[in-house]
């Protein structure tokens, strides 16, 4: 799907856990997320806390998507 | 460490009023092993009751769902236990001398657990995709406590105790029978070794065991494998029970207790230590779902095949998915540090087996062998006998919406066939 949007001329940000599988299939910007059942959660956090972490990828994700980028590129948290 | 294994062919199950391996053929009363299993605490807070069925090679059964396949063993001389950690005390076992009730199993069936569990058919074509067709199975059928669909962790436990606790029941009938055979399995301390084969090829077995959580996990010497870090074991240990399922993941490609007693790759390393390789031990590592533990534990188990200066070590996986990862990580990882690498997986190429096999990849996976493509469509033919419940079918993992079909035939997917597509090589499928 990253691809296939991409082709279509709009950027895209592939947030995942499995950051390695994201690299071999092609995505070109990357945001690491917590865990493969849970990506944009925590569920061991409180809600404020999860919020939080939520809020904080977020962002990341809409900075690494107006960055430009020569390569394929993981923007850590 | 040595361990000694005593063979005891057993050649029919039949119902009885008393418990006995006689002439190779176990005799069982249901209602004494029952009240083994009621025995344990968490059993009977999960489970409403059992029922008891035998299911032989060649007969018109289906076995559905099914949650795990155990080999009754039991030790005879030596430390430990069967199962240590979970059903007998924390002992390092592996070595001394264990019996085995060999040409059977204990195989745990019953309404869901998670929605992964699989068929066993005894015949048809379906048999011809699952090892344990060709056992005679004594099939323990759990029915659970009202409520249990808010506790699946605890319902599982209780029944992943039940089959271990019957297994366990049914081994010790074994322990004052002569075996049929004897073999002896014995791997050397790091300087032994090295002394005795000096000029032998140093292999090890890096065995990755599912951990991904929420129903797929896997314990060893009763610590959930996804708290652990990569580790060593002696290759016995695992002969007497040291890791054990707990995996309600696809039914295909998981590995069931009986194929972590009876680990294929473990025993054709055996078959050639001494002769064309030296067969230094097991590393066995996890499949989590954070990608620091898959880092962290794919680092430690190169570190390892460094330390042990190894020159060659076979990769068996776990489930598929994002194991894939682990399985690439920890192969790239172990050739950079000059070690080469077999990989044993599966795949799930579609239906048509045109898609990509694995979900990761990389050019130092060099050397693959495949359990065959899991997506694969079978239809199954109807059974005169169904030991479970067919409720089920359509949404195991590998089924769909009309896999049963109305004339009591399946269509579904390999995946839903218990060990059709081993990542140890158990089953017969592969490809060149």
């Amino acid at each position: 799907m990253v691809k296939e949007i991409e082709r279509a001329g709009i950027p895209v940000v592939h947030m995942c856990t499995v950051t390695p599988i994201s690299m071999t299939v092609g995505a070109n910007r990357i945001v690491p997320t917590i865990a493969i059942p849970h990506p944009l959660g925590n569920p061991a956090l409180s809600l404020e806390e999860e919020k939080a972490i939520r809020r904080k990828l977020v962002e990341r994700a809409l900075e690494a998507l107006t960055t430009e980028v020569d390569d394929q590129t993981i923007f850590e948290v | 460490m040595k361990l000694e294994l005593g063979y005891i062919q057993i050649k029919d199950i039949q119902f009885s009023k008393e418990c006995k391996v006689d002439n190779g053929t176990l005799y069982v009363d249901p209602d004494a092993v029952k009240a083994y299993l009621y025995e344990d605490d968490d059993v009977k807070a999960w489970v409403k009751d059992f029922g008891f069925d035998i299911a032989k090679p060649g007969e018109s059964v289906r076995i559905t769902p099914v949650k795990d396949v155990i080999e009754p063993r039991v030790k005879v001389e030596g430390p430990g236990g069967v199962f240590p950690g979970v059903i007998s005390k924390v002992e390092t076992v592996g070595s001394g001398k264990t019996h085995v009730l060999r040409g059977m199993a204990v195989v745990t069936a019953g309404k869901i657990v998670g929605f992964q569990e699989g068929i066993i058919d005894m015949s048809g074509p379906g048999a011809e995709y699952t090892p344990f067709s060709k056992l005679n199975n004594l099939v323990v059928v759990a029915e659970p406590n009202e409520g249990y669909q808010d506790h699946k962790h605890e319902y599982e436990h209780a029944v992943r105790i039940a089959g271990l606790r019957a297994a366990t029941y049914i081994g010790e009938l074994g322990r004052s029978v002569t075996p049929d055979e004897t073999a002896v399995f014995e791997t050397y301390g790091i300087k032994e070794g090295l002394e005795k084969l000096p000029n032998l090829p140093r292999v090890a077995y890096v065995h990755m065991l599912q951990s991904q959580g929420l129903l797929h996990d896997t314990y060893v010497y009763g610590v959930d494998a996804k708290r652990s870090l990569t580790t060593i074991l002696c290759p016995t240990e695992t002969m007497d029970g040291a890791i054990i399922s707990g995996n309600c993941v696809s039914a295909c490609d998981k590995n069931t207790t009986y194929h972590h007693q009876n680990n294929p790759v473990v025993a054709n390393l055996f078959a050639a230590h001494g002769k064309t390789l030296n067969y230094v031990c097991n590393i066995i590592t996890n499949e989590n779902v954070y990608l620091a533990d898959k880092q962290r534990s794919s680092d430690w188990t190169a570190k390892l095949c460094r330390l042990l200066d190894l020159d060659g070590a076979l990769v068996s996986q776990e489930g598929f998915g994002n194991p894939d990862t682990d399985l690439i990580m920890n192969c790239k990882k172990i050739e950079l540090q000059g070690v080469k690498t077999v990989i044993i997986t599966d795949e799930y190429a579609g239906q048509d087996g045109k898609s990509q096999s694995l979900a990761d990849a990389d050019p130092l996976a060099d050397a693959v062998v495949t359990g065959g493509n899991a997506n694969e469509v079978i239809i199954l033919p109807k059974m005169d006998k169904v030991i479970g419940t067919l409720d089920y079918v359509d949404v195991i993992a590998g089924g769909h919406a009309g896999s049963l079909r109305p004339d009591g035939t399946i269509e579904a997917e390999l995946q839903v066939i218990t060990g059709a597509t081993n990542e140890m090589g158990f089953n017969r499928l592969s490809a060149r």
